[in-house]
């Protein structure tokens, strides 16, 4: 192959002209999208338009009831909630990833540096459903944490089933990616100009504030909008760790084709409006993210 | 768990499955043939029957109902193998062979109300009863059910009821009926689950006002709905199976589950005791049916009429605990599981309670919306 390589663009460029080269190109890919993607999505959205529909029923699209319907309190309180959960899990992955992805990427001994990243990534080797398992033998009334917050004579948390357990469960889960992009975009700072912060006088607070900060921005941009993409739809933890109060869209949806409550019309309506958030988010992904890190 | 072993038989399975889902997407995709007005959502093609391998019995199942030793006899005893896949609700179950595993399973383990609506639906054959000679081993009582009256679809399989499971040990005074968890909400805040089924929850809640399972008087259902929130604070979550390792462990105080799950925590924690609530609670079967669909009906057959000798259903009994309709094999049963009030309760209970009635569609609706409500906010 290699070595006839060098005369092969001329020998396609004769035989074939440029719009069939791009199409044979990206027609496997382009297929694959249209059917499993955007027929799909087409079909959700005819979905959407049926009310009360039920699998049996016809399609026959009749309005926006469907669409309606989120506008009650309490489907508008679901959405709240999911966002609220999206948008701790961000802050909380933030706080926690960007310390974490500085150490690695600029004080630890760098032989050091994969084996860190890897023993990072290392829980993602493992089911979700298993990581969320194991939460729920850590924060049980009698379970490890507060098996050791008792022999230490501190009052015990009651935190299963509740808010509290979800975001930690989300935070666990989605804190690697942040991590990983982070040190992506921490490696690539220019130490140059925190030499040269310090020359002029600027202290390492400033520095920070001043150099760090603003040269990762993208960095930090593409790792929060990641991981409050995935924790927007996050179904395993909210599902497995909340209770009574921790309805989220995704577990909503879930129970409008699988759950109790059967309307696929409603849960379509409901995919509907998830999808363009998180398009949304995505656009905005493309448009201030870091582009090499995003590309991890 | 589960899921996990699942997805790797999956994939172990993939090649040879290939060709299978190839015919079931060609299937799908002729399904959704438009019409003038439309087309069919899920539609379960029951004119189309692909026929499967004569040795091999697909069953789709609830989780404990099947174990290795009852797959190993069958098979001795006909050479034909059994994969079975678990479902835990019956919604789960119906909306997967809606969404294209129609082809997939001969034999199908539904609920009594799910019956009804399978049948309405058409999805399900007509059994010949020459070929189940051990039908006629069937209690009266569950031959002549509301679901399917002379068992024309379906072959009761196991029954039970609902009821409360408790830790006895952190109750001085033991519950009795539905009201107790109302009246000691406090005592019990945190430490208390319910079904995650609200015909099951919501026809408790109105058993306790004093209407019934199945009411289809709106201003009942809205009251129904009022007492649950009242509740809510005190429920730690809403689960039909996740609360036995939360019980087991000392979590919980009080559940509420199925008799026949009851009867499996009692035997690793004595302490743990089950109740029916006295003011009457919902009756239960689980029965067998072959769809319309079915790759290999001959199989199914032999599966029922496997799973009807007396002595195949009096050892399942005795290893998976579930109650059985066959009086045969009542009768083979030893002293302790005959007496054992949780498996089968005295008849003065069973005759005040109910069996949850297949309701029409605008009413099912109410019902929804009104859970929707209460696990939303």
């Amino acid at each position: 192959m290699s070595t006839k390589a060098p005369s092969a663009p001329a020998q396609v460029q004769t035989s074939s002209p440029q719009w069939l080269q791009a199409l044979l190109l990206l027609a496997p890919a382009g297929i694959w999208l249209a059917l499993l993607l955007v027929i799909p999505t087409l079909l959700i959205f005819q979905l959407s338009l049926v009310p009360d529909i039920k699998p049996g029923d016809i399609v026959n699209p009749s309005g926006l009831d469907n669409y309606l319907r989120i506008f009650q309190p309490d489907v508008l309180k679901v959405i709240g909630r999911s966002l609220l959960f999206a948008i701790g899990t961000t802050l909380l992955c933030l706080l926690m990833g960007f310390p974490v992805a500085y150490w690695i990427a600029l004080l630890s001994p760098k032989r050091w540096r994969n084996l860190l990243l890897l023993a990072f990534v290392l829980p993602l080797w493992t089911s979700s459903l298993l990581r969320s398992y194991a939460w729920i033998s850590i924060l049980r009334p009698t379970g490890v944490l507060n098996t050791l917050l008792t022999s230490l004579h501190l009052p015990t948390l009651d935190l299963l089933n509740r808010s509290p357990a979800v975001l930690i469960g989300m935070t666990y889960s989605l804190l690697p990616y942040m991590v990983l992009i982070l040190y992506a975009s921490l490696e690539k700072l220019d130490r140059r100009f925190l030499e040269a912060a310090a020359d002029l006088g600027a202290t390492p607070p400033q520095a920070f504030w001043k150099v760090t900060v603003p040269q990762t921005l993208p960095g930090i941009a593409a790792g929060s909008l990641l991981v409050f993409i995935t924790g927007l739809g996050d179904f395993i933890n909210p599902e497995l760790l909340g209770g009574t109060s921790s309805m989220t869209a995704a577990r909503l949806i879930y129970n409008q084709f699988l759950g109790a409550t059967q309307n696929w019309g409603f849960g379509s309506a409901l995919s509907m409006v998830l999808i363009l958030a998180v398009s949304l988010a995505i656009a905005l992904l493309i448009k201030y993210g870091d582009k090499n890190a995003s590309s991890l | 768990m589960n899921h996990m072993a699942d997805f790797l038989t999956r994939s172990l399975h993939a090649s040879r499955s290939r060709r299978r889902f190839l015919q079931t997407s060609i299937a799908g995709l002729s399904s959704m043939a438009l019409s003038s007005c439309g087309w069919t959502l899920a539609k379960v093609q029951t004119d189309q029957v692909r026929r499967g391998a004569a040795d091999e019995l697909h069953i789709y199942t609830w989780s404990n109902y099947v174990d290795q030793d009852l797959i190993d006899a069958f098979r001795s005893q006909t050479g034909i193998k059994v994969i079975s896949d678990v479902f835990d609700s019956n919604e789960m179950m119906l909306a997967t062979f809606q969404a294209g595993k129609a082809g997939t399973y001969s034999i199908i383990y539904p609920s009594d109300y799910k019956v009804s609506q399978m049948v309405q639906l058409g999805y399900l054959s007509e059994l010949d009863h020459s070929r189940l000679d051990g039908l006629r081993n069937i209690l009266p009582r569950f031959q002549q059910s509301v679901h399917d009256p002379g068992n024309r679809f379906s072959v009761p399989v196991s029954w039970g009821t609902t009821g409360l499971i408790y830790n006895s040990e952190k109750l001085t005074e033991p519950p009795t009926d539905w009201d107790y968890l109302w009246k000691h909400k406090d005592k019990l805040t945190r430490r208390l689950t319910l079904m995650d089924d609200f015909r099951e929850v919501m026809g408790a809640t109105l058993r306790s006002l004093g209407y019934s399972y199945n009411a289809t008087d709106p201003q009942q259902i809205k009251q129904a709905y009022e007492k649950l929130q009242e509740l809510k604070p005190a429920i730690t979550t809403f689960t039909t199976d996740a609360w036995r390792d939360q019980l087991l462990a000392g979590d919980l105080t009080i559940a509420m589950g199925y008799s026949a799950d009851a009867v499996n925590v009692m035997n690793q924690n004595p302490k743990l005791k089950y109740v029916i609530p006295a003011s009457g609670t919902s009756l239960w079967s689980d029965t067998m049916v072959i769809p319309k669909t079915a790759p290999n009906p001959e199989a199914a057959y032999a599966w029922m009429d496997f799973m009807l000798e007396p002595d195949v259903a009096a050892r399942v009994t005795e290893r998976l605990f579930f109650a059985t309709p066959n009086e045969a094999a009542f009768n083979q049963l030893p002293d302790n599981l005959k007496n054992n009030v949780t498996l089968f309760p005295p008849h003065n209970l069973l005759d005040r309670s109910e069996t949850l009635a297949p309701l029409d569609k605008p009413i099912l609706e109410l019902y929804e919306k009104y859970w929707t409500k209460l696990t939303s906010s």
